[in-house]
């Protein structure tokens, strides 16, 4: 092989895994955040994520607002959505005996209405959006999209803000110390509940952008967030769930390690290889690539 | 200040605490003696609403807390120390004390509370940057008592600060409650043994199977050793 091909592989490989990563890494930051908090697994993740996608689709169907106007009133839908999830089915229930599995039954039922009002509405077929900015380049045989870049410059931008926002903000060290001992955190005077509407909107609202973004890249139909999500878990897992720092460091490694897989063995090897990774590594290590224990989290 | 009436609480099937009323007077320190296993815990647990007390009634300057939620109990000015090493593992020494300040009224004075808790606290004004985990036992301590200051408590409630640390430590953890004291915070503080309250305690009280038995002048009930071994053992 020569070595432009050699280059040329790499490089596919490293912007594919990148921007996967970038995808990954927003969905499962709220995943992370939402387990970390309330220790509930959020099934209605991926119908916000999907949500995001079709809000976006709708306003450009119906009002044809400028495309990063659109693409911020969907995010606020998402997390409106997610608002709603958390007052109505969430909040009502934690207190109850059996909240592990009555969160499980409550967020799948969210993730169900919301998909079938999805379909009631916008109908079965595959839909895509406009990206921001269209276009793209070309280096070697690889073209990079400037939507890809745009993709992947949010995500980072997220994660630099959610760091900061978790470290230096009065809420987000309110939903660390929550994350880390309940009932020493309720003694600083924070008030649980609200923290956890916090929470479910910010992770919302990440999720709504993941498919805002990458609806213009990817077609998407009403049960298109269910693979997000999966992977999204895959990565929770992977970051030693509830660590926010270990899951953006996954979500790359997850999304390097498929594109590179897919480039170099083939595409239907990408996701087996993933899920065989992540079986030999929870034998190794299982409490995830970064594992903290039960009581070191976010 | 503080005034506890008739309180009842236990957990489950079982009652810990029968009918227990006390008090601590605006800048008092009043100490509560009793054997492990006794309620102590309780007691303070269940006023700072971590449990919900089964009868009775709990007063701070007139408002009755009751019922509260604890975040509400927090913004009155009552603010529970737990036992054991408490600040949050995974957060840096200057991001537990910035939590401490989480009530909005705290969280606007958080600079210059933060100067008076690295003043009584020295040491960790060198460790802000270190996990709390990476702490000793008695810097976690000191920790935990940073982090109460910084509430904009009145009163602080200090559930047996010597447990598990070294004497040397444990005289220096005993030092800062008297500086807490001297600033003009009321403690209500329980402990398992005399040892370390003389100076500190204006009163006491002694607690024996959730009961109330005794209640006097610190210094007079101090002096009386016979009476201290038979309840302290």
């Amino acid at each position: 092989m020569e070595l432009r091909d050699v280059f040329d592989r790499l490089l596919q490989a490293l912007y594919s895994g990148v921007l996967n990563g970038s995808v990954y890494g927003l969905m499962a930051i709220g995943l992370t955040l939402i387990w970390g908090s309330l220790r509930m697994l959020n099934l209605a993740h991926g119908a916000l994520y999907i949500a995001g996608a079709y809000i976006a689709y709708g306003l450009l169907g119906a009002l044809s607002p400028p495309v990063p106007v659109t693409f911020a009133l969907a995010v606020g839908g998402a997390a409106l959505i997610g608002l709603l999830i958390q007052l109505i089915l969430v909040n009502p229930i934690l207190e109850k005996p059996g909240r592990d599995s009555a969160s499980l039954i409550a967020t799948l039922a969210a993730s169900i209405i919301v998909q079938s009002a999805i379909l009631l509405v916008f109908g079965g077929q595959t839909k895509q959006l406009p990206p921001v900015i269209d276009g793209g380049f070309k280096v070697g045989t690889t073209l990079i999209g400037y939507q890809g870049l745009v993709v992947i410059g949010a995500a980072i931008a997220c994660f630099l803000l959610m760091t900061i926002f978790l470290r230096t903000s009065r809420r987000g060290l309110a939903i660390r110390a929550i994350s880390q001992d309940m009932d020493a955190a309720k003694l600083m005077g924070i008030p649980i509940v609200p923290a956890f509407v916090v929470v479910m909107v910010i992770s919302a609202a990440l999720a709504g952008l993941a498919g805002v973004l990458l609806g213009s890249i990817l077609f998407f139909t009403p049960s298109g967030g269910f693979t997000p999500m999966l992977m999204a878990m895959v990565v929770t897992i992977f970051g030693g769930l509830g660590s926010v720092v270990g899951t953006i460091w996954a979500a790359y490694i997850i999304g390097l390690m498929e594109s590179f897989l897919a480039v170099y063995i083939g595409p239907s090897w990408a996701l087996p290889g993933i899920f065989l990774f992540m079986i030999a590594m929870l034998v190794v290590r299982p409490n995830g690539l970064f594992g903290l224990g039960e009581t070191r989290r976010l | 200040m503080l005034k506890v009436a008739g309180l009842e609480a236990g957990y489950g099937g079982s009652q810990v605490l029968h009918s227990l009323s006390l008090r601590v007077g605006d800048g008092e320190a009043v100490v509560v003696l009793g054997p492990n296993g006794h309620g102590k815990s309780t007691l303070l647990r269940s006023i700072s609403g971590l449990i919900r007390p089964r009868a009775g009634r709990v007063e701070f300057d007139g408002v009755d807390l009751t019922h509260l939620p604890t975040e509400q109990i927090v913004a009155a000015g009552v603010v529970h120390i737990p036992q054991g090493d408490l600040p949050f593992p995974e957060m840096t020494v200057l991001e537990n004390l910035l939590v401490g300040a989480y009530r909005p009224a705290a969280w606007s004075e958080r600079a210059e509370r933060l100067d008076k808790v690295f003043q009584l606290f020295p040491a960790l004004a060198e460790r802000k940057g270190q996990l709390a985990r990476s702490l000793s036992g008695g810097e976690r301590r000191m920790l935990a008592l940073g982090r109460g200051l910084m509430s904009k408590a009145r009163l602080l409630m200090i559930d047996e600060p010597s447990l598990g640390l070294a004497p040397l430590v444990i005289e220096q953890v005993y030092r800062t409650i008297h500086e807490i004291k001297r600033a003009g915070l009321a403690i209500l503080l329980v402990d398992e043994n005399a040892e370390h309250i003389a100076g500190l305690a204006d009163r006491m009280y002694l607690l024996e199977a959730g009961v109330l038995v005794r209640e006097g002048a610190a210094a007079e009930l101090l002096r009386d050793e016979a009476l201290l071994a038979a309840y302290l053992g």
